[in-house]
């Protein structure tokens, strides 16, 4: 076997794969601060792609500023739906918050079907179609940007959570949020600033995908199933185990799709779930170290 | 001023009377019922049906509607999904308003109406689903309340499998199409197709239709070396595909259907599927008198170019006003049986008829990329 034809599979598993880390590590923050199950995440990631597809073609800004606009106002619009819907739940109603962003999810795809059709859009520019190619390897370099923006946003979220007094305040509501109150943490500002972090994610999730895949209102269901099913392996709120399941379950997707019908790749991520969920209910990596 | 208000409404009236008499008031609106995927996966082809279906009804009712009546059709959602599909064909059959069903457009909600029109007797003329299937369980299949206007994916094949085996390149075909009936009526098509010649599929793989990436499959296949690669993926899954072909650097002619008015222009012109071969029921290209005049007033009225569904919707939809002029009256007995005898004169050159699985029988366009341009290589009736 040419072992080129592994490497490549391996590489293009490693950048899908830190392509979904991604999108689940904000869905897992959202979970593991607030016990909410946001359904809505995928919309948010869609609505992050779109935002970058009009900025890209109505303006000359390159592919950076986009990316700082798009998770910009990503961020503002994690403020707003936490303001706007989540905070009403006071932190109760796991029901609620379930029909509540399924129910948003539904808007925002339906409202992005009537605004902005279903005709897929594509971001062309300079860089669309340049590779780096080592030997017999190619990497498209907009890919190796999603994966250098998403390890940056990994080290980023990583150090928030554990080297600074927010993410400590962060922490401590996730594990009980009524002792966090006691010492004079306000849950209801970590919790809102979890939620725009959350969204912001998906945001830059969407702002460096716009270029890669074709931007349309049903984006977002693409990824966000495997993103409930990466963050149920990883151990639901733990963001490291997410992060880390994501980039396994990306190599190892791609390894299987060299050898086997992609009907079997595509099942992988939901039997590995079922079967966490029968054998190890906490994740692979467990709750105990959740965000 | 209020003079030249008055002038205006009375040149209105005068309009409204002169098409009132254009569609003598001989009785209500004849309706026409469509199922149609208008949000979902595939809406833009779903609109583009529509867009060929409102033209078609708005010419024939600019000249007269049909027997004296003015003709309307109703657009139902179905999101692709044969569950919604029959919960709203199932809704309309039983408004009983309807003289006839229209399209379905994804091939696994044709199959799926199928049964219904069946059971309540009343035509359903396809426009754009292609399974080979509609057509084998239609007429002397069974069904024979079920027209199908567009060509089966069989014939379309055959005609393509054909005309690369003259060149010797109908051999070592990969294939990789979406996990549908339409993407599996493809891989059926080609592999018997393919037997008449005594070759087989060099191999065969299934997406699931919405999933983004295909760098791991490109990358096999790629890697497999196959002579050719036929491509079964329509609307976001197409323009990953291509998108990411182009990346790893493509390298393998495509053939099959891929729907090469739908390239990204960046890709058609880096000569990148230079030497990819394509059957298709229509292209705008086709240069007959009657094609150009349906993509000027088609483009002139919706501000963009017709594609395959459009044409489809809009020929299918002539036909069937045609076989109700013919029938005399909106009984659905009577529209069927002159449906069968149908003799449509086809914008593509040709004369429609239905065959004995009540499949219509048109050109077919084999198309190739040269120079980075589609070329029009030829048509040959299905």
């Amino acid at each position: 076997m040419d072992p080129s034809f592994l490497l490549q599979l391996l590489l293009n598993g490693i950048v899908i794969g830190v392509i979904y880390a991604l999108i689940a590590m904000g869905l897992s923050l959202i979970f593991g601060v607030l016990e909410i199950v946001n359904f809505a995440h995928g919309e948010f990631y869609m609505l992050g792609a779109m935002l970058a597809y009009f900025v890209a073609s109505s303006t000359t800004l390159g592919y950076w500023p986009t990316v700082a606009i798009v998770t910009a106002t990503a961020l503002c619009l994690g403020f707003v739906l936490y303001e706007a819907l989540l905070a009403s739940l006071h932190g109760e109603g796991f029901e609620r918050s379930i029909l509540l962003t399924l129910g948003l999810s539904m808007v925002l795809q339906n409202g992005a079907v009537f605004l902005f059709t279903t005709t897929p859009k594509m971001i062309a520019g300079s860089l669309t179609y340049s590779n780096i190619v080592l030997g017999g390897l190619r990497v498209p370099v907009l890919r190796l940007y999603a994966l250098g923006l998403g390890l940056a946003a990994f080290a980023a979220l990583f150090l928030i959570l554990h080297r600074t007094r927010i993410g400590k305040a962060m922490r401590g509501v996730a594990q009980n949020r009524d002792a966090a109150l006691m010492v004079g943490i306000d849950p209801r500002a970590v919790s809102r600033l979890a939620v725009a972090i959350g969204i912001g994610l998906s945001g830059l999730a969407g702002a460096a995908l716009a270029p890669v895949y074709a931007v349309d209102p049903l984006m977002g269901s693409a990824f966000v199933f495997k993103a409930f099913a990466i963050i149920i392996i990883g151990g639901l709120g733990n963001i490291s185990g997410a992060a880390l399941a994501a980039v396994a379950l990306g190599v190892l997707e791609s390894l299987m799709s060299g050898f086997l019908p992609l009907v079997l790749v595509d099942a992988f991520a939901f039997v590995a779930m079922i079967a966490i969920l029968l054998f190890r209910p906490q994740g692979l990596f467990g709750r105990g170290v959740r965000v | 001023m209020a003079s030249r208000h008055l002038q205006s409404i009375a040149v209105g009236a005068a309009l409204i009377l002169a098409a009132g008499s254009a569609i003598a008031q001989g009785g209500p609106p004849i309706v026409i019922g469509s199922s149609l995927p208008l949000t979902g996966t595939v809406a833009s082809f779903g609109q583009h049906s529509r867009w060929g279906a409102e033209m078609a009804i708005a010419e024939a009712n600019a000249k007269g509607g049909v027997l004296g009546r003015k003709i309307e059709i109703d657009f139902h959602d179905n999101r692709c999904n044969p569950a919604e599909a029959v919960k709203s064909v199932t809704q309309m059959l039983s408004e009983k308003k309807y003289v006839a069903i229209h399209d379905g457009l994804c091939s696994s909600v044709a199959l799926a109406i199928m049964p219904l029109v069946e059971r309540a007797g009343i035509p359903f003329v396809v426009a754009n689903a292609s399974a080979t299937s509609i057509a084998e369980k239609s007429g002397v299949g069974g069904n024979k309340w079920t027209f199908k206007v567009n060509p089966t994916d069989a014939s379309l094949l055959d005609a393509l499998i054909r005309h690369l085996h003259k060149d010797g390149k109908a051999s070592g075909i990969a294939f990789l199409g979406e996990d549908s009936d339409f993407g599996r009526a493809g891989s059926d098509g080609l592999t018997q197709a393919l037997a008449k010649l005594n070759l087989k599929l060099a191999s065969t793989d299934y997406f699931q239709k919405g999933a983004p990436d295909f760098t791991g499959i490109f990358t096999r296949i790629k890697a497999a070396k196959p002579q050719q690669l036929a491509l079964y993926a329509v609307s976001a899954d197409f323009q990953n595909a291509m998108r990411q072909w182009a990346q790893l650097g493509g390298g393998v002619p495509l053939t099959g259907r891929p729907l090469v008015d739908q390239v990204p222009a960046e890709i058609m012109a880096s000569g990148l599927l230079d030497g990819t071969t394509s059957v298709q029921p229509y292209d705008p290209s086709v240069d007959t008198p009657g094609n150009k005049a349906f993509v000027a007033a088609f483009t002139a009225r919706n501000k963009t170019a017709p594609i395959l569904v459009s044409f489809e919707s809009y020929e299918s939809i002539q036909i069937l006003i045609d076989a109700i002029r013919r029938a005399g009256k909106t009984d659905p007995a009577a529209i069927r049986d002159a449906l069968a005898a149908t003799k449509f004169s086809s914008i593509l050159g040709t004369t429609v008829e239905f065959d004995q699985n009540n499949l219509a029988h048109n050109n077919a366009i084999i198309l190739t990329i040269r120079g980075g341009k589609v070329v029009v290589l030829g048509m040959s009736k299905t």
